[in-house]
C-alpha cells in the first residue's frame, strides 16, 4: 500500500520518473481526481484510502477481482453511493456527487453491466428515461438514430428491448450514456455479456469516443485480456486498496495477474479466473500438438481424443427439449445434449440464450413443453418436483441466494437440506446427527465458518458456494449440473471450485458446466457445446478448439 | 339450464339492462382505472376498497353540508386521497408491507365510516340526469351511455386521460419503468418511491370519485355496506384486463353486467335465490380470473418494495 500512495504523491508533485510524466502530465489536468476515498460497510472496508486520476483522451483500466472495491469506487463516482471519507475533483474543482443526476450534470455517465434497461420499454423510451424534459417521441428517435449512426451501432429506436440480444442491449446502454454528451464515461465489466466479435466492436467504439472526441473513459474489469487490449493505463485494486498503477504498454498478463491476486500465479491453472483466453488456448493447443506428435497423425488426434470419453455410459441425455415462454418466445428450442460419465461438458454461450432455462429445467423449476430427460438410462418425469434429484442429478444453481441455499438457516441446516431423511427419525430432526454430519462435510469441503450453527448469510460467497457443492456432491450424484458456479467468487474460490469439478469428473460423475465465461468453459471442459437462442448450434472437443469458429457460433452466425 | 338461457335472452334484449350495466360498471371503471395506474407503478393497491368507501362517505358529507353536488364530488375525491396518502407513505416511504397496510385500511374505513354515518347521518343531494341530445337516442345503448347522471360522464374524459398520462407523458414512462424495473429506473435518476406514491395518490383520487359517484350519482344515500367488495372487483378487473387499460375497462363492464344482473333477473320475473344471486359478481370474478389468470403480463416489480442497492 505504501508504494501505491507514494506513487501518487510523486506523480502529483514533481514527476521525476519519465514514465510517470508521460502517464500523468502529458496533456492538461486530470478530468477526474478521486482522493483518499474510503467506504465502509460495517466491518468491511470496500474502499480503503483510494486515489484515482482519469485523464481526457485516455482509457483508464481499473482491474481487480470480484470484491476488490472497483465497483464501489465507480458507484461513488456516479453518485449511487456516498463515500465515508475523501474528496472528488472534476475538471479541477471539488464536487459532491449525491445522486446520478448530479453526476450527469457534471458530465459523468456510466454504462452499466446489468439492470439498467427496462426490458418492456422500447429502445427510445429507455434512452430518454430519467430525462427532465417533455416526452417527444419523434425527437428522441431521431437522436437515437443519429448517435447510432455516428458510432456505427446499428440500433433501431423503435425496437422493444425484450427482443434484443445482450450485445444489442449494451449498445442501447452506450447510446443512453452518450446521449447526454458526457465528458467522462465509466464502463462496468463491459464484455461480460458479449461475444468475442461484439467485444472487438465495442473496443473500436471506445477508441473513437476517446481519441476522436477527447472524452475520458474508465473501464472496470476483472479480465486481463480486456485490460491489456483496450486500455492506455491501468490501476490495480485488491481488497479495497490500490496496489499499483502503470502504463498498459508496460504491463504483462502475468505481472497484472500477480498484482491483482497478490501472489505469483500460474496462468495455466488460473487462466479461467483471470480471463485470459490466449493463455488457455495456447496451452490447449500445445497439449493437443504434443498429443499429435505422440500419435504421429495430427488429423486423427481430435477423433482419437474424443472417442476415449464416449465409450463410457451416457448419464444425462436431454432430448429435444422445448420450453416456450408465456409470450410465445422459445426459451429452449428442440435442445438436445448428452453428458457421459466422467466427462465435463461445457455449455458455452452469451448470457440470455437459454442457459438459465436449461439450468432451471434440470432443477425442476420450469416446465418443458416437449422433450424428455434420461438420467442413467431411465426416463425421468421432469414435471414431478424432486424426481430429477431422486434420479441422481445434483445441481449448483445459477443464483445461489435465490435457489441454492436458504440464507437465514444455519450452515448445518443448509448442508442437510436436500437429504433430511439422513438426520431425522419419524419426522423429528436429530440435532446431534445433524451436527456430526455438518462438521464432517465442513471438513471435507474446507468450509470456513465460525461453527456449524453460524447463519449461512454470515459466510463469504466462496464458502456459501462450497456449502452448496458439499450438499450436492455428498448425495453421490450421477450427474452434476454446475450453472455459473464461479460467478462473483474470488480467484482462490474459483480455483477450488474448478478443482472440485475436475475431481467429480475423475470420480465418474458426468458434469454439465453451464457458463457464460468462455475462459472457464475452455479450461475445464472436455467437450464444448455452444448454445444460441435456445439451441445447440455447435460442438467441439477440447483438443479441436477453433477460437474463430467458436466466436462465430457464440454470435449465432455459423451452424 | 334452459330457463337460465331464456333469462339471458330476456336480459340482452332489455334496454334497462344496458343502462343498469353501465351504472354499475361506471363505479368499477373509475376505481379500476386508478388501480391500473397504481399497479403499473408496482403497487397492488387493495386499499382501493377503503378508498371508495371513504370517498363515498365524505361525498355524502360534503353534499349534506353544502347542498352542492360539486362540493360533494370534491370531498369524495379528497376522502379517497386521504386513504391513499396513508397507504402510499406507509408502503413506499416506510416500507411496510402493502397488503397488510391495505387490509388494515379497509377494515378501518368500514368502522370509521359506519360510526361517523351513525353520528351525522347525512342526507345526500343527488346529481341530476343529463340526456345528451342525439347520442342518447341511439337505440338500445344510447340511453345507457348518454342518458345518465352527469357524474358518470366523467369516465369519458378520465379513461383516455389516464391512458395518455401513462403512455404519452414523461411521468407515465417513469411510472411504467418503476413498475417493471425499479433498479433501472433508479440508476436512470428517477425517484422510484416518489413515483410510486404519486401513482397511489392518483388511484386514491379515482377511487374517491368512484365513491362520490356511488353516493351522489347512483344511490342517493350513503350505506356502510354500499361498496361491499367492489374495490376488490376493480382489482380483479385490472388482472382480468391483463394490465392493459382497454382490458381493464372491458373487464369492469363485464363485472358491471353481473352486478346489474342481480337486480335485473328478479325484475324481469325470474326467481332466483337472492343470496345466491348476490354472490354472482364475486363468483364470476373468481371464475374469470381462473380462466384468464395466465393471459396478461403483469408489471415485473408488482408488489415488490424498492430499496436502493438491493438487486
Amino acid at each position: 500500500m505504501t508504494s501505491a500512495s507514494e506513487g501518487v504523491a510523486a506523480s502529483a508533485a514533481a514527476p521525476s520518473d519519465p514514465m510517470a510524466w508521460k502517464l500523468h502530465g502529458r496533456n492538461s489536468a486530470p478530468s477526474v481526481r478521486l482522493q483518499r476515498i474510503t467506504k465502509r460497510y460495517g466491518q468491511v472496508v470496500a474502499c480503503d484510502d483510494v486515489d484515482l486520476e482519469l485523464h481526457p483522451g485516455r482509457i483508464h483500466g481499473v482491474l481487480g477481482e470480484n470484491g476488490a472495491g472497483k465497483s464501489t469506487l465507480m458507484k461513488i463516482l456516479i453518485g449511487l453511493i456516498q463515500p465515508d471519507e475523501g474528496t472528488i475533483d472534476v475538471h479541477g474543482s471539488p464536487v459532491r456527487i449525491t445522486d446520478p443526476i448530479t453526476a450527469s450534470d457534471l458530465g459523468i455517465a456510466m454504462v452499466h453491466q446489468h439492470y439498467s434497461l427496462v426490458e418492456q420499454l422500447t429502445v427510445w423510451e429507455n434512452v430518454v428515461l430519467g430525462e427532465p424534459t417533455k416526452l417527444n417521441r419523434a425527437d428522441a428517435c431521431a437522436r437515437v438514430a443519429a448517435l447510432s449512426e455516428r458510432y456505427g451501432l446499428g440500433v433501431d429506436p423503435l425496437a422493444s428491448v425484450t427482443r434484443l440480444t445482450a450485445g444489442q442491449r449494451q449498445r442501447v446502454e452506450i447510446i443512453k450514456c452518450l446521449r447526454r454528451e458526457p465528458r467522462i464515461i465509466v464502463f462496468d465489466e463491459p464484455t461480460s455479456v458479449l461475444t468475442p466479435a461484439e467485444s472487438e466492436q465495442l473496443f473500436s467504439v471506445l477508441r473513437r469516443v476517446v481519441v476522436d472526441e477527447g472524452r475520458t473513459v474508465a473501464l472496470v474489469s476483472h479480465k486481463l485480456d480486456e485490460i491489456l487490449h483496450a486500455t492506455d493505463e491501468v490501476t490495480i485494486m485488491r481488497r479495497g486498496r490500490v496496489v499499483d498503477r502503470l502504463s498498459t504498454s508496460k504491463a504483462t498478463a502475468s505481472g497484472l495477474a500477480q498484482l491483482m491476486v497478490g501472489r505469483p500465479v500460474s496462468l495455466r491453472s488460473e487462466a479461467a479466473a483471470l480471463g485470459s483466453i490466449e493463455t488457455i488456448t495456447a496451452n490447449v493447443l500445445s497439449s493437443a500438438l504434443d498429443d499429435a506428435a505422440d500419435t504421429a497423425d495430427a488429423a486423427d488426434t481430435a477423433a482419437a481424443l474424443t472417442t476415449t470419453v464416449p465409450s463410457r455410459p451416457v448419464v444425462l441425455d436431454v432430448r429435444n427439449i422445448t420450453v416456450i415462454a408465456k409470450d410465445g418466445h422459445r426459451l429452449l428450442d428442440d435442445l438436445s445434449i448428452t453428458v457421459h460419465a466422467g466427462e465435463i461438458v461445457g455449455l458455452a454461450g452469451v448470457e440470455g440464450n437459454g442457459q438459465r432455462t436449461l439450468g432451471d429445467l434440470l432443477a425442476s423449476l420450469v416446465h418443458a413443453d416437449s422433450g424428455t430427460v434420461i438420467v442413467d438410462g431411465s426416463e425421468v418425469d421432469i414435471h414431478r418436483p424432486g424426481a430429477l434429484s431422486a434420479a441422481g442429478v445434483g445441481i449448483i444453481p445459477e443464483d445461489r441466494h435465490d435457489s441454492g441455499c436458504v440464507l437465514d438457516l444455519s450452515v448445518a441446516e443448509n448442508l442437510v437440506l436436500a437429504d433430511l431423511a439422513k438426520v431425522a427419525k419419524r419426522g423429528v430432526l436429530n440435532r446431534k446427527a445433524l451436527e456430526v454430519r455438518a462438521v464432517e462435510l465442513m471438513r471435507a469441503f474446507d468450509i470456513q465458518a465460525r461453527s456449524p450453527h453460524a447463519s449461512m448469510r454470515s459466510l463469504s460467497g466462496g464458502n456459501q458456494q462450497r456449502v452448496v457443492l458439499a450438499r450436492e456432491l455428498s448425495a453421490n450424484p450421477k450427474v452434476l449440473i454446475a450453472a455459473q458456479p464461479t460467478r462473483g467468487l474470488d480467484v482462490g474460490a474459483i480455483e477450488y471450485m474448478s478443482e472440485r469439478l475436475r475431481q467429480a469428473a475423475t470420480d465418474g460423475v458426468g458434469v454439465l458446466l453451464i457458463s457464460t465465461e468462455l475462459e472457464e468453459v475452455l479450461t475445464l471442459a472436455d467437450r464444448v457445446c455452444v448454445i444460441h437462442a435456445g439451441k445447440i448450434v455447435g460442438e467441439m472437443s477440447r483438443s479441436a478448439i477453433d477460437l474463430e469458429r467458436l466466436g462465430l457460433l457464440l454470435g449465432g452466425m455459423a451452424a | 339450464m334452459i330457463a337460465f338461457g331464456g333469462a339471458i335472452g330476456d336480459v340482452l334484449t332489455s334496454s334497462t339492462m344496458y343502462g343498469s350495466t353501465v351504472r354499475f360498471a361506471a363505479l368499477l371503471v373509475f376505481a379500476a382505472t386508478g388501480e391500473w395506474i397504481a399497479e403499473k407503478a408496482g403497487t397492488m393497491n387493495i386499499s382501493v376498497e377503503g378508498m371508495i368507501l371513504t370517498g363515498s362517505f365524505t361525498a355524502a358529507l360534503g353534499s349534506y353540508l353544502s347542498h352542492n353536488v360539486w362540493i360533494g364530488l370534491l370531498l369524495g375525491l379528497l376522502g379517497g386521497l386521504l386513504v391513499s396518502i396513508v397507504q402510499a407513505n406507509m408502503s413506499h416511504r416506510l416500507s411496510s408491507n402493502q397488503f397488510v397496510v391495505g387490509l388494515t385500511l379497509n377494515v378501518l374505513a368500514v368502522g370509521l365510516t359506519a360510526y361517523l354515518n351513525a353520528q351525522i347521518n347525512p342526507t345526500v343531494e343527488r346529481a341530476g340526469i343529463i340526456r345528451v341530445p342525439v347520442l342518447s337516442r341511439i337505440p338500445l345503448i344510447g340511453g345507457a351511455l348518454f342518458g345518465q347522471t352527469w357524474l358518470l360522464y366523467l369516465i369519458y374524459p378520465l379513461v383516455p386521460a389516464a391512458w395518455w398520462l401513462v403512455y404519452r407523458t414523461r411521468w407515465g414512462l417513469e411510472i411504467r419503468s418503476v413498475g417493471e424495473n425499479p433498479q433501472a429506473a433508479d440508476v436512470s435518476g428517477i425517484d422510484v418511491n416518489k413515483r410510486r406514491r404519486q401513482s397511489v395518490y392518483l388511484c386514491g383520487v379515482c377511487a374517491g370519485i368512484a365513491g362520490a359517484y356511488l353516493t351522489i350519482g347512483q344511490v342517493g344515500s350513503f350505506g356502510a355496506d354500499g361498496v361491499s367488495g367492489r374495490g376488490i372487483i376493480a382489482l380483479a378487473a385490472v388482472i382480468l384486463g391483463g394490465w392493459t387499460l382497454k382490458g381493464t375497462v372491458g373487464a369492469a363492464i363485464v363485472f358491471g353486467f353481473f352486478d346489474a344482473l342481480r337486480f335485473a333477473l328478479p325484475a324481469l320475473g325470474h326467481t332466483v335465490n337472492p343470496q345466491l344471486l348476490a354472490t354472482l359478481p364475486y363468483a364470476m370474478a373468481i371464475a374469470t380470473m381462473l380462466i384468464f389468470a395466465h393471459r396478461g403480463r403483469r408489471p415485473n416489480a408488482l408488489t415488490r418494495p424498492f430499496v436502493r442497492g438491493l438487486t
